[in-house]
């Protein structure tokens, strides 16, 4: 195997990327080139369904295989490696039909059709044994020697971000959003990767059209969700048991929260988010049920204590699982895209066995002391105060705000971000969104004229919202986004984050502070373009960085 | 106290200390540190593990727990070795396979009792309601539970062989001894409605989920409760992959959870298998011999290695191990649960 596409990737001083019997996500060998014979043969259906839509003709199922197939490849989504035997196989016969949409088109218009080469042609064994050895051809360094270190970082960059915007795409698909410019963008970028593409500058280019893809993929996002559940409203949510049977729904998908609430209505079961699922109390729809109880734990990398801790079935929707340990690997499901041998999937939402788990277990046996913590500050509750926001900042009641957003993860660096929200001056106020904030979300950062300092966005995907709020501020005070009294701290973990930043490079938002630390997939040359063409900095020092910040803005 | 160090097949390590006094399997525990044990006095074999380096003293155990042969290469048994000195193992299971919390011990009420075949009866349990675990039913397939007569008198180890499920519920097929306590109540005092003691799940005897070979398993007797376990769940998981139950008696009514196997293979359409009558008294037309011998003929003509589960009686472990090494299946590919008679 050889993988470096998440932030905890093994790095030496020679090198990056995880590259022996199993990755730091607990991701083996065999999982890992599966996966990328997989993304191999999605290349390849790419590479029809992009010429067939020269030619006017399109396959929008094919196009959803690929959002679903390129989402399991997440870093922490899933694991079992013999899903990927059958996914792989149902790339092969995807990418048949793709050939067939593309040569009829060819035909119809009159054309030979060209032979496609490369992944279109690749033919992958039809068992496990044979597919591993196969692997090389597949890997993502391969062919590294002819194209250059930076060529392939920089098509690490185009193939991790293609990984986050089918994740978005793929939530927004489930709850009824799709758009056909991401369908485009992405056959596009498929097709480069299998050309082979080795110009640097055409890469990035490449890259970018996947930020603003990304765009459309989390504007789609935030319609659907919007859409299905209510405009997220400023909510009290309990974080702390209720006596009584219990769930937990962890992972992003709201659409199997709410079908889990369906499934549970009644029953005299409490539901709690987890992790990412957290922004659900915000939406009416959601919180209309009385059973969604409240929030349990942290963020993700401290699951393997939470989980062993909550006395009721979990369930997984989307990342990040890690290994499930003995002490709860009964009575965690998954759900959607995520997967892992040995662990009970549902893949057709009928959550009814979790209902049943769930009056099997024993639940809370007492209530916890109440705490709560207030969350839905999404576009429409920031932009609905928007007079107070801008007479705070023109009086100087608000100097500055700070998005401090993105995933959590288990390096030591990340303690950054806490310190950094901790240490932010008074007359500052905090946008936050993704799961990093649980590292600072239950502490008190009180209020500027009766506004809350810390303003809880949402999902990672609700970087939307805030660039709704940046772009409506940015004309109230008629200047552009960059000019705004704003500074960008951004985690990153995983491939959506990536997509997000290939977001704010796109829309033009410099001077983004990333960390805790920078991708290991780019090489020096590629972190020299981002950082002068685009002013992207590595986090630093928490103290010195809120006032490099404060200092801009003056 | 000398410093334990245990390296796991994942490549974990597992430290505590140990009191030279202690049993290495009872200085773990002081540690909250559960390590797969069965019996607990040599008996069984559950708990071997090798010896990297230092110096440990054992107290009286079966050579069916541990040959000669492994002793001389350096394997010792947990719940009989005393350290002398600090100590680095190495086991033959997963991190996953060691608890951090004490085995559960619960209580069920036998809800059935009926013959399974000659010589041996079907059992259901159900758990009784508890504060700490509910009334689930949660083990890993493949595992056993430890029993305790209503009176305390007697406590014999059955692996379940039903999947987990959420309703509570436990299968056993025990085979009945001549002069067992055990077999004893169930022949003579055995009522519905008793309520016994449950120690488990325990044991490591588990699918590897982390392979993708085909399963193979092969049982003789009463051994086949486990792999009707692992095989329900497979069948629930819907699993693709190729398998096989070579399953032998000795005589044709012994046989027995046929009417599972026909279920099993509905669910499991890929599932082929075979029933082997050792010394068929009656006109019979499966395989004739043990089931290690129809693994040899099958392994023989196999075009994919398998997985090997096998488990029964010691001499049947052993034969399917010889059969699996002469087929070229890896030592480390044979998963196998010895039964003995108590």
């Amino acid at each position: 195997m050889f993988c470096y596409q998440c932030e905890q990737t093994y790095r030496s001083d020679e090198a990056a990327g995880c590259a022996g019997a199993k990755g730091m996500c607990g991701k083996d060998a065999t999982t890992a080139d599966l996966q990328d014979i997989l993304l191999y043969v999605c290349e390849g259906v790419g590479q029809y369904l992009h010429h067939a839509r020269q030619l006017g003709a399109t396959d929008i199922d094919a196009d959803r295989f690929i959002l679903f197939a390129f989402f399991t490849t997440l870093t922490n989504v899933n694991f079992n490696a013999a899903k990927f035997v059958e996914l792989i196989q149902e790339a092969s016969q995807i990418r048949e039909r793709a050939k067939a949409l593309y040569e009829d088109a060819a035909r119809a218009a009159g054309a030979t059709p060209e032979n496609l080469s490369g992944p279109a042609a690749f033919a992958p064994a039809d068992n496990m044994a044979g597919l591993l050895t196969q692997a090389s051809e597949a890997a993502v360094r391969k062919d590294a020697a002819i194209l250059g270190e930076d060529a392939v970082g920089a098509r690490a960059l185009i193939l991790y971000g293609l990984k986050g915007v089918c994740a978005y795409a793929h939530h927004a698909r489930v709850l009824g959003e799709e758009r056909d410019a991401i369908y485009a963008t992405v056959e596009h970028a498929l097709d480069m990767l299998a050309r082979e593409e080795r110009d640097v500058a055409t890469l990035l280019d490449e890259a970018l059209a996947l930020g603003r893809a990304n765009f459309l993929a989390m504007e789609a996002l935030d319609a659907a969700n919007t859409g299905t559940f209510g405009a997220p409203t400023p909510t009290s949510v309990r974080v702390t048991p209720i006596k009584g049977k219990a769930i937990l729904v962890s992972g992003h998908d709201l659409k199997d929260l709410h079908a889990i609430l369906e499934a549970t209505k009644d029953k005299g079961i409490n539901v709690y988010t987890h992790g990412e699922m957290l922004p659900a109390h915000s939406y009416p729809k959601l919180k209309a049920y009385p059973h969604l109880a409240g929030n349990y734990g942290g963020a993700w990398q401290e699951q393997q204590k939470e989980f062993a801790e909550f006395p009721g079935p979990i369930v997984m929707t989307s990342n990040c699982l890690i290994e499930p340990q003995p002490r709860y690997r009964g009575r965690i499901f998954t759900a959607g895209p995520v997967g892992w041998a040995g662990v009970r999937h549902i893949a057709d939402e009928n959550f009814a066995i979790v209902a049943q788990a769930a009056q099997a277990l024993p639940g809370f046996p007492e209530d916890a002391p109440e705490q709560t913590i207030t969350i839905g500050f999404g576009r429409d509750a920031v932009l609905g105060v928007a007079d107070k926001v801008i007479d705070a900042v023109k009086s100087g009641a608000i100097r500055h705000f700070f998005l401090v957003g993105g995933c959590d993860g288990a390096a030591p660096g990340r303690n950054y971000y806490s310190d950094f929200a901790d240490e932010a001056p008074k007359d500052t106020v905090i946008l936050t969104l993704g799961c990093g904030k649980y590292r600072f979300n239950k502490h008190d950062f009180g209020t500027i004229d009766g506004l809350p300092r810390l303003l809880d966005m949402g999902q990672c995907n609700d970087a939307y919202s805030a660039l709704v709020v940046a772009t409506k501020l940015a004309e109230a005070f008629g200047v552009g986004v960059n000019e705004l009294p704003l500074s960008l701290i951004v985690s990153w973990f995983e491939q959506k984050a990536a997509a997000v930043l290939l977001t704010l490079l796109a829309l033009g938002v410099r001077n983004v502070r990333i960390g805790p630390t920078l991708p290991a997939f780019l090489t020096p040359a590629l972190v020299a373009v981002l950082v002068e063409k685009f002013g992207v900095q590595p986090i630093g020092d928490a103290k010195s960085d809120i006032a490099a910040s404060l200092a801009r803005a003056a | 106290m000398y410093k334990v160090s245990l390296l796991t097949r994942d490549g974990a390590t597992i430290a505590f200390d140990a009191d030279p006094s202690d049993t290495l399997l009872d200085a773990a525990e002081r540690a909250n540190i559960y390590l797969p044990s069965s019996c607990r006095e040599g008996g069984c074999g559950a708990c071997r593990v090798s010896r990297a380096s230092g110096d440990v003293v054992l107290m009286s155990y079966s050579s069916v727990a541990l040959s000669e042969d492994e002793r001389m290469a350096g394997d010792i048994l947990l719940c009989r070795a005393q350290a002398r000195s600090d100590l680095a193992l190495r086991a033959p299971f997963d991190e996953a396979a060691v608890g951090f919390a004490p085995v559960p011990e619960r209580r069920a009420t036998l809800v059935a009792l009926e013959p399974a075949g000659s010589g041996a009866v079907r059992l259901q349990l159900q758990y009784e309601d508890d504060p700490t675990f509910g009334r689930a039913a949660q083990f890993t397939a493949g595992q056993f539970i430890e029993l305790t007569l209503p009176d305390g008198s007697a406590k014999r180890s059955y692996s379940l062989a039903n999947a987990p499920n959420w309703d509570g519920t436990l299968e056993l097929f025990i085979r009945l001894q001549p002069h067992g306590a055990f077999s004893d109540y169930l022949r003579d005092r055995a009522a519905i409605g008793d309520t016994l003691h449950v120690r488990g799940p325990q044991g490591q005897f588990t699918l590897d989920e982390s392979s993708a070979a085909p399963r193979w398993f092969v049982v003789g007797g009463t051994g086949l409760a486990p792999a009707l376990s692992m095989l329900r769940q497979m069948g629930e998981f819907a699993d693709q992959r190729p398998c096989r139950l070579f399953f032998g008696v000795n005589k044709v009514d012994e046989l027995f959870a046929l009417d599972v196997i026909e279920k099993l293979k509905a669910a499991l359409p890929q599932l082929v298998v075979t029933l082997c009558v050792w010394k068929p008294e009656q006109e019979w037309r499966e395989f004739t011999g043990t089931p290690v011998e129809a693994l040899a003929q099958a392994l023989s003509s196999a075009t994919e290695r398998p997985d090997i589960y096998a488990c029964g009686p010691p001499a049947l472990i052993a034969a399917a191990e010889e059969a699996g090494r002469a087929a070229g299946v890896p030592h480390d590919r044979i998963f196998s649960e010895k039964f003995t008679a108590a």
